[in-house]
């Protein structure tokens, strides 16, 4: 399962909006005629190529609007007066260009559509590894949170708790208490490269929820099924707008930055990851976690068996 | 009785109190703001009051021979002491303020009235200014870390402030826990499994129901203070009691004589003595109207008179005017005069010249004495007294560095920390980097920039990011891949530089089954390793982290580097 080539995909991607518009046949009436929502959405730039980074910030916003669109758009998540925490990857000092934390547009752009899907108030946050401060600001997210009216939550070091999470190999561990009291999260990773674990996608955003997380880097294939499951993932948004092919999950290399104009949004945060793979160049027995959560239960890797729409924006 | 003597009331003192109170709260609001909004802005504002320090400014210039620009404003406050006298000690001081304070509050518990008139003692402090000053012409800077300013600075700093945020942080902390319904955390949109659907259910004690309108107020307060004021969280000091201590013993001095610091000890109040030989504004006291009921003298600050009502010293006047405030027959009144002109006559500060010599040679020999150690000879080098980037190398940090604990304040992920031993008497309070507290954050330079003396030079950040402070080593005995087999590597993933400093190495070992496991080693680059510390501080180990920095291959120190030199051109010094 090798990255696609452009070629394939445009011709995949015109036969998808081709079936949408006809209502019948390609990949994404499988989903329809079988009548099962579906499960997974992947929206990716057909426009100009090459747009220049103002233009990025647009398309960002594009397809993450497609994206939501197509899995039938925010409404199916978020109920009137919902509170919900968006939690992107913002672990590092490092900025948008450099693709170590989730794209600012991106984390906007879901808070607008939590709105205007009716959500009461929306939270944007994460337990970053270099200093909180630093890492909001460098990363866009702050700014970019704020002008969408979310509130940018530092967390509060005093307050994880140990919760019990009856894993198999973590049995408990602190976790933030306010990003489980919401009515969603939504789980908002970067595809980025990961020395260790080879990608950082999904499964492994949800370490920005825990404490004592470098434990989990001597067995991450159980930490990781472990605290997936407890967190039960309801939205995933797969952030590829630009991934870190090499040197992550901190980066800083602008070299090692592909731009990928994609975003990915789903129900099975297993299919998700299976993508991120493909997307950063690896294969999926690079990345051990993924095919390991698949066994535990929690997804499947082959997202093409999903109910799945693929959409060309442009 | 005592209480109107000692704090006598017209308009003109209540103004001066007024002033002693803004300057207080602007030199605490000033120290408070740059833990938030002045860090973030990198305003110069932080240093605002060591900027009009002459004591600061003299130092330096004796020691380092070099005076640093914004420093000149101290200037002003050299005119204003020539003008009229020490007022800076009676009316702006925030450290003279205090003891003011705790000398009005010692007045309700001492009930005995006090007959406190000048001591030929209160010349202490110009001997002692004089030995400190001759040691900074030598260039020794000890006299700076004795520095009011300083020393209020650093105290609240290091002692006080942490003291209240910890309250604060964990008052916060204890309330909302006892407003929250205790219930097992899982996630509010999972679906309830069997156990939990009951847990859910259970309802608000008691204790929740009381703490709710207290938690009400004090979660939004406790916010806002995070976000803004206490930015690095659990902020703490190494060496703090001992801080706080000397703190403590300066505060008690009181209870012997009324602002004991500021007779007996302050060195920047001796240099303001000594440019108020002869001020422009002068008392006079008009004789035939004194009856020599000495209510001057007790309610005088600075004890600047030999007797009721007579031999005034204006070296001693701290210009607080309760004198003339308390004075029933309007005897004495403060008047101009001409530099030339030789009434009203004044005490002069008459020091004596073998004592002065006495201070000289005590200076000298203090300073030898804290310099003969092979660690200030640099025979050797502290493995972990690590500077803060910019840092001049050690001897011509000390000529400069303060102590004044700004660039710990400011330090974004509380790293810094006031050297106990490492840096040697001398170096005592200075700043360290201690990584497992906190590290340099790599795109940070606001150490350099708030430093008032230029101890630590104001690089900008590409500067700063060539800038070696130390060099990572592993303790292969603790560290994992090594020690245990397995993986871990935290410390390439947070290692800030592009390039990465440290690299890993697949290798093959056999676990105590006979199996063979391939882990990921990870090894440090030299050649690339900045010291930052961004390794140990997350390093899986808190006690001993298994990566930990030293000082070596500082680029400050040639003679602490194993490796061949860089190329000049890295040398941000050179």
């Amino acid at each position: 399962m090798h990255c696609q080539s452009r070629r394939e995909f445009m011709v995949r991607s015109a036969t998808t909006a081709g079936a949408l518009a006809l209502g019948a046949g390609g990949i994404a009436s499988r989903a329809l005629a079988q009548d099962k929502p579906v499960e997974m959405t992947i929206a990716k730039w057909n426009g100009a190529p090459k747009p220049t980074n103002d233009e990025i910030k647009q398309i960002a916003v594009k397809l993450t609007e497609k994206a939501i669109e197509g899995l039938g758009g925010m409404k199916r998540f978020v109920k009137q007066g919902d509170v919900v925490w968006v939690k992107p990857n913002i672990a590092w000092d490092r900025s948008p260009e450099q693709a170590a934390n989730t794209n600012p547009e991106v984390v906007a752009t879901l808070i607008r559509l939590c709105f205007e899907a009716g959500a009461k108030r929306v939270k944007v946050g994460d337990n970053p590894v270099h200093q909180a401060k630093k890492s909001y600001e460098a990363s866009g997210i702050a700014a970019a949170a704020k002008a969408a009216d979310a509130e940018v939550v530092y967390l509060d070091k005093e307050r994880f708790k140990e919760v019990d999470i009856k894993g198999q190999r973590v049995k408990s561990i602190p976790i933030y208490p306010d990003m489980l009291e919401v009515d969603l999260m939504i789980n908002v990773p970067i595809a980025k490269h990961h020395v260790l674990a080879t990608a950082t996608l999904a499964m492994k955003n949800y370490m920005g929820v825990i404490e004592n997380r470098r434990v989990f880097h001597q067995d991450f294939n159980s930490c990781l099924s472990d605290i997936t499951r407890f967190m039960q993932p309801k939205l995933c948004v797969l952030d590829a707008v630009r991934v870190l092919v090499a040197g992550g999950p901190t980066g800083g290399r602008l070299e090692d930055v592909r731009t990928k104009l994609t975003v990915a949004a789903g129900t099975d945060i297993v299919a998700l990851d299976a993508l991120g793979v493909e997307l950063i160049g690896r294969k999926l027995t690079d990345v051990p976690h993924v095919p390991a959560a698949e066994k535990n239960g929690l997804g499947k890797t082959d997202y093409r068996s999903l109910a799945l729409r693929e959409i060309a924006v442009s | 009785m005592t209480q109107s003597r000692r704090s006598p009331r017209n308009r003109t003192v209540q103004l001066r109190r007024g002033v002693q109170i803004a300057f207080l709260l602007l030199f605490f609001g000033l120290l408070v703001l740059a833990g938030g909004v002045l860090r973030e802005g990198h305003s110069s504002w932080m240093k605002l009051f060591f900027l009009f320090d002459p004591l600061l400014l003299l130092s330096t210039l004796l020691a380092a021979g070099a005076v640093p620009k914004l420093l000149l404003l101290a200037l002003a406050t050299v005119v204003l002491t020539v003008v009229l006298g020490r007022v800076f000690c009676g009316w702006a001081c925030p450290l003279g303020t205090i003891h003011d304070l705790t000398g009005r509050l010692l007045d309700r518990l001492q009930r005995r009235l006090r007959q406190e008139h000048l001591s030929p003692w209160q010349k202490s402090k110009y001997y002692l200014l004089v030995g400190f000053l001759v040691m900074a012409a030598l260039g020794g800077h000890w006299v700076a870390i004795w520095d009011p300013l300083v020393l209020l600075y650093r105290t609240s700093t290091v002692a006080l402030w942490p003291a209240v945020q910890l309250s604060i942080e964990q008052t916060a902390a204890a309330v909302r826990d006892a407003a929250a319904v205790e219930r097992p955390l899982r996630p509010k949109w999972a679906q309830p499994d069997e156990a939990g659907q009951a847990q859910q259910q259970s309802s608000a004690t008691l204790k929740n129901r009381l703490a709710r309108p207290v938690a009400a107020v004090t979660n939004p307060v406790h916010g806002f203070l995070k976000d803004h004021v206490f930015v690095v969280q659990r902020q703490s000091f190494l060496g703090a009691g001992t801080i706080a201590a000397v703190f403590a013993v300066l505060l008690a001095l009181n209870a012997v004589r009324r602002r004991f610091w500021c007779r007996y000890l302050c060195p920047l109040g001796a240099l303001l003595g000594l440019l108020a030989w002869r001020p422009l504004l002068r008392r006079a006291t008009h004789e035939q109207s004194c009856n020599q009921c000495d209510l001057c003298g007790q309610a005088c600050h600075g004890a600047a008179s030999a007797a009721a009502g007579s031999g005034w010293k204006p070296s001693e006047c701290l210009g607080c005017l309760n004198c003339t405030a308390s004075c029933n027959r309007q005897a004495m009144r403060f008047t101009f005069i001409w530099p030339w002109q030789r009434r009203p006559q004044v005490e002069t500060v008459d020091l004596r010249r073998r004592v002065l010599l006495g201070s000289a040679v005590g200076g000298i020999a203090a300073l030898a004495v804290m310099r003969a150690n092979p660690q200030a000879r640099q025979a050797v080098f502290h493995p972990q007294l690590i500077r803060p980037p910019g840092a001049l190398p050690e001897p011509e940090f000390l000529q400069r560095c303060t102590a004044c604990g700004l660039c710990m304040k400011v330090c974004p992920t509380g790293g810094l920390q006031p050297a106990i031993s490492e840096a040697g008497l001398e170096g005592i309070w200075t700043p360290r980097l201690v990584p497992q507290i906190g590290y340099c954050q790599y795109s940070c330079n606001l150490c350099g920039q708030v430093c008032p003396t230029g101890a630590i030079q104001p690089l900008s950040v590409e500067q700063k990011q060539q800038v070696r402070i130390g060099l990572a080593f592993f303790d292969t005995t603790r560290c994992i891949p090594y020690a245990y087999g397995r993986d871990c590597t935290v410390c390439w993933e947070v290692c800030p530089l592009p390039e990465k400093a440290i690299y890993t190495e697949k290798v093959t070992v056999v676990d105590r089954n006979g199996n063979t496991i391939e882990v990921m080693q990870p090894r440090i680059d030299i050649e690339k390793c900045i010291g930052c510390g961004n390794c140990e501080h997350d390093c899986v180990f808190r006690d001993l982290p298994a990566i930990r920095v030293h000082s070596a291959n500082e680029t400050r120190h040639r003679k602490n580097q194993p490796e061949l030199a860089p190329p000049a051109s890295s040398d941000p010094y050179g």
